[in-house]
């Protein structure tokens, strides 16, 4: 048997932090044969990113690879020089990396930038250069590559331009790729399309690839063998189908339990050791829902007008400038949810579906149309409009923005119940620690700033804060979205509780579709503004009756 | 995923790097010494040069370490007045000091107050409040003191407001550029959800999260405000001339320069050069600490 093309061993990666030595990457060692693909799954704080930045030698102070070895093709590359490095980077060992827009230059055409990556290792003409970058683009599959390559990047969408980046790692014929989530940030339906395609490209350009991401289904789809990472080791290594089926790692386990996706809709997720005692949430039966219209959307329609200027606005009336169009959001929507109802709202990014929540929430005033909750307004008419009720609370999606940084978490939970009267000055230590309670926090935490918290235990306080205004509608915008799938279950576990506990009305926005089939009573899909299906989870997850819904379902990346 | 290094964010991690750049430590020292002596200007200074009792015409001029008719040292000599410049300058200080830090302190809880609210309320009121920001902003700010303090005449409240106004502008523009950003993020949008008042939301949320900008610009601009003062006051448009002020005593030994007289000049220009750079430097790591962009 020959050597394979990357051997890592005992990789240790290191960082200086004043409070002391973070062991990011702690003694792993993997392989890579040619043609492969390797998938790398963890949660965040991992070491997969760390592990990454490793192989191509982009460790920043005060990190650094303190011990192990890493070979290409037999030849050690950990204690290269940077100028020696850097011959590697690119030309042996590409990387693409989560977020396109970021790592493309914004001020430069993509045949720029990828003319300037082959010269960066090799003498070529302007003129070769660009031949060389149309049959990069057309082997990613980007039509009419010959104009595209003259376009900036913000003129390709979300999956064209990680397309792009793709196209630029492959320039040299690296002999790997290292893809570091490459398709977090993109739409289901975009990802399916890229996890085909890299696995054609891999599989015709004879290139290794190393796919790091957090996503158990997508890495299993596109990854012979896989190795999950935890704490800055490899706990388990070995081909997709097996570590799947029969996982021999507890922590492998825990993350499969914690996938909405394997387990019956309503139940609790194995949410790992930190998750809250109780016993399992059933979902309330729909015959118990009494108000079958306790929020009533009636023909929504929320247009977004362009902001102009002065200037612009003379150019357009004058005809000199093109007149900017209004962007429709939200066009005619009807929708109604019962009382103690779990609605879901499905459909991809750009669809509405956040604005829709928004109006529902009472933060946006509708263009056209009522949305009336208990059959009073949720907002008065108006030019300045006021939000009426507090009845109707949200759950956004970023628990790191959508607390004040400088409040301490007690006050921004009990700000709001002091100013409507749920609480006085007095006894608000004691009414948050009731919420925090209900949260599974220790109420000891309120006097602490947000930045102290976990991303799950700040969505908690988010909840918390939202609950505290003893709401029966409660909008969640993406909630799990920006969290690693066991915490993700510990805050689903919590919705269901609460939920049947407080007999909460859910209107459920996301993208993920298994989260929303686990949570939800009834879903509505949402595409370009409109709701083109509305049913019980079971006939819109069992039988889609339109074309589009079918399609995201079937771009759900399923496990083994 | 991305490493997050959580920005410092407690005072004693501030101090600590703050520490760790002697060029901002030393005006620090300097700076702190300079408050020091200005605060105890009546305790330290040999002479009350407010006192006119006390002032002797044969003393005038007299060159740096000239023991006077009191019975002192004149370590810095004497001004045209027979003031001693040692006193003089502490007392000038003084003036200085409070000048700057009053005009600075009003100018900064008007800005801050104006631009948070233009961010928030937005719209037409918004528009209105900056494009007259600009306007004004599009003058030297000398200029327009220069004007408000000649309408107004000389004394201590006059120059204050005119220092203010030729100031406010700044902190307006930096106030609401930084509460722009503030205004759009999920907190602002949550507590409005809540819904809780506009007033609220701009002095609760907003504003605390837009002061680290205008902490930077106050320092720079409590430093313009001291030169400013002196400025007008050498002009003659400042303070009256019985306040000892660090511009009046310049001007006052600005005829004397070329006769060989140089101490009543130098010496006041002098501690206004310290005093100005040691808040600039200071100024300028309290702003490279605040702002993770300029950290490499």
């Amino acid at each position: 048997m020959t050597a394979p093309l990357l051997e890592v061993t005992d990789l240790c990666t290191y960082f200086e932090a004043r409070t002391g030595t973070v062991k990011s990457v702690d003694g792993i060692s993997l392989h890579l044969e040619k043609g492969e693909i390797l998938g790398l799954v963890g949660e965040s704080g991992s070491g997969k990113s760390i592990t990454g930045f490793s192989l191509i030698g982009l460790i920043d102070k005060p990190g650094r690879i303190v011990s192990g070895s890493i070979k290409l093709d037999g030849r050690e590359l950990v204690g290269l020089s940077e100028p020696e490095l850097r011959k590697i980077r690119g030309r042996d060992i590409a990387m693409v990396f989560q977020d396109p827009m970021m790592t493309l230059n914004p001020v430069l055409t993509v045949l720029d930038q990828m003319t300037l990556a082959l010269q960066a290792h090799e003498r070529i003409s302007d003129a070769d250069a660009r031949l060389r970058a149309v049959e990069a683009l057309r082997k990613v599959r980007i039509v009419d590559p010959e104009q595209k390559v003259d376009f900036y990047p913000h003129q390709f969408s979300g999956g064209m331009r990680q397309r792009v980046a793709i196209a630029i790692a492959l320039l040299h014929r690296p002999k790997i790729v290292i893809a570091d989530e490459p398709t977090t940030a993109l739409d289901v339906s975009v990802q399916a399309e890229i996890l085909v395609e890299v696995k054609s490209l891999v599989a015709e350009l004879g290139i290794s690839m190393i796919w790091i991401s957090h996503d158990l289904a997508t890495v299993a789809s596109i990854s012979k063998r896989i190795a999950v990472m935890k704490a800055g080791k490899i706990v388990e290594t070995g081909l997709a189908s097996e570590v799947l089926r029969t996982p021999s790692h507890p922590y492998t386990q825990s993350l499969l339990d914690a996938l909405p996706s394997r387990s019956k809709p309503g139940q609790r997720l194995g949410a790992g050791a930190n998750d809250i005692d109780g016993e399992s949430a059933a979902r309330p039966i729909a015959a118990a829902m009494a108000d079958p219209s306790f929020v009533a959307m009636d023909g929504l329609v929320k247009v977004f007008e362009q902001k102009r200027g002065f200037w612009a606005r003379l150019g357009e009336r004058s005809g000199l400038l093109k007149s900017k169009k209004p962007v429709l959001a939200v066009e005619n929507v009807d929708l109604t949810i019962a009382k103690g109802e779990a609605l879901g709202l499905v459909g991809e990014s750009g669809s509405g579906k956040s604005t829709l929540g928004r109006i529902v929430c009472g933060i946006y005033q509708p263009t056209e149309g009522r949305i009336t909750l208990n059959n009073s307004p949720v907002m008065s008419a108006g030019p300045q409009p006021r939000k009426l009720t507090t009845n109707v609370q949200m759950i956004f999606q970023d628990p790191f923005a959508s607390l004040d940084p400088r409040r301490t978490i007690g006050q921004s939970i009990a700000e709001g119940p002091i100013a409507h009267g749920l609480t006085s000055k007095a006894e608000a230590r004691s009414y948050v620690a009731e919420w925090l309670k209900a949260v599974s926090l220790d109420p000891a935490f309120a006097d602490r700033y947000p930045h102290q918290f976990s991303g799950g235990q700040r969505q908690r306080i988010a909840i918390a804060r939202a609950l505290a205004m003893r709401p029966d509608v409660i909008v969640c915008d993406e909630p799990v979205a920006s969290l690693d799938v066991s915490i993700q279950a510990q805050i689903l576990n919590l919705l269901l509780q609460l939920r049947k506990e407080l007999g909460l009305t859910l209107l459920f926005i996301s993208h993920d579709l298994s989260v929303v089939r686990h949570l939800c009573d009834r879903v509505a899909v949402m595409y370009r503004g409109k709701i083109i299906e509305v049913g019980t989870a079971e006939e819109i997850f069992d039988a889609p009756q339109e074309a589009y819904t079918r399609a995201l379902l079937n771009a759900i990346p399923k496990l083994a | 995923m991305t490493l997050s290094v959580e920005k410092a964010r407690t005072s004693s991690d501030f101090w600590a790097e703050f520490a760790r750049h002697p060029v901002a430590v030393i005006a620090a020292v300097i700076l702190l010494v300079v408050i020091v002596l200005a605060v105890f200007a009546p305790l330290i200074a040999p002479q009350d040069p407010y006192d006119l009792s006390s002032l002797v015409m044969r003393d005038a001029r007299r060159a740096p370490g000239y023991i006077g008719t009191a019975g002192y040292t004149h370590i810095l000599g004497t001004d045209s007045q027979g003031r001693d410049l040692f006193s003089a300058i502490l007392y000038g200080l003084r003036i200085s000091l409070e000048m700057g830090l009053l005009a600075g302190a009003i100018a900064f809880s008007i800005g801050a107050l104006v631009g948070c609210t233009a961010a928030y309320v937005g719209g037409r009121f918004e528009a209105l409040v900056m494009r007259l920001v600009d306007l004004q902003l599009s003058f030297p700010a000398i200029l327009l003191a220069f004007v408000v303090a000649a309408l107004l005449g000389q004394g201590k409240g006059q120059l204050i407001v005119a220092l203010v106004f030729s100031q406010y502008a700044y902190f307006v523009r930096t106030a609401h550029g930084a509460a722009a950003v503030e205004r759009n993020k999920d907190y602002v949008e949550a507590a409005l959800s809540v819904p809780m008042s506009g007033w609220f939301v701009v002095t609760r949320h907003i504003l605390p999260n837009a002061l680290p900008p205008l902490i930077v610009v106050a320092t720079v601009q409590v430093a313009s405000a001291i030169s400013l003062e002196a400025t007008l006051s050498f002009l003659g448009v400042g303070l009256p001339p019985t306040e000892p002020s660090l511009g009046m005593l310049i001007s006052g030994g600005f005829q004397y320069l070329l006769s060989g007289r140089y101490w009543i000049s130098i010496y006041p220009g002098v501690a206004l050069i310290i005093l100005i750079m040691a808040i600039n430097l200071v100024g300028d790591q309290v702003r490279s600490q605040l702002n993770p962009r300029l950290k490499r």
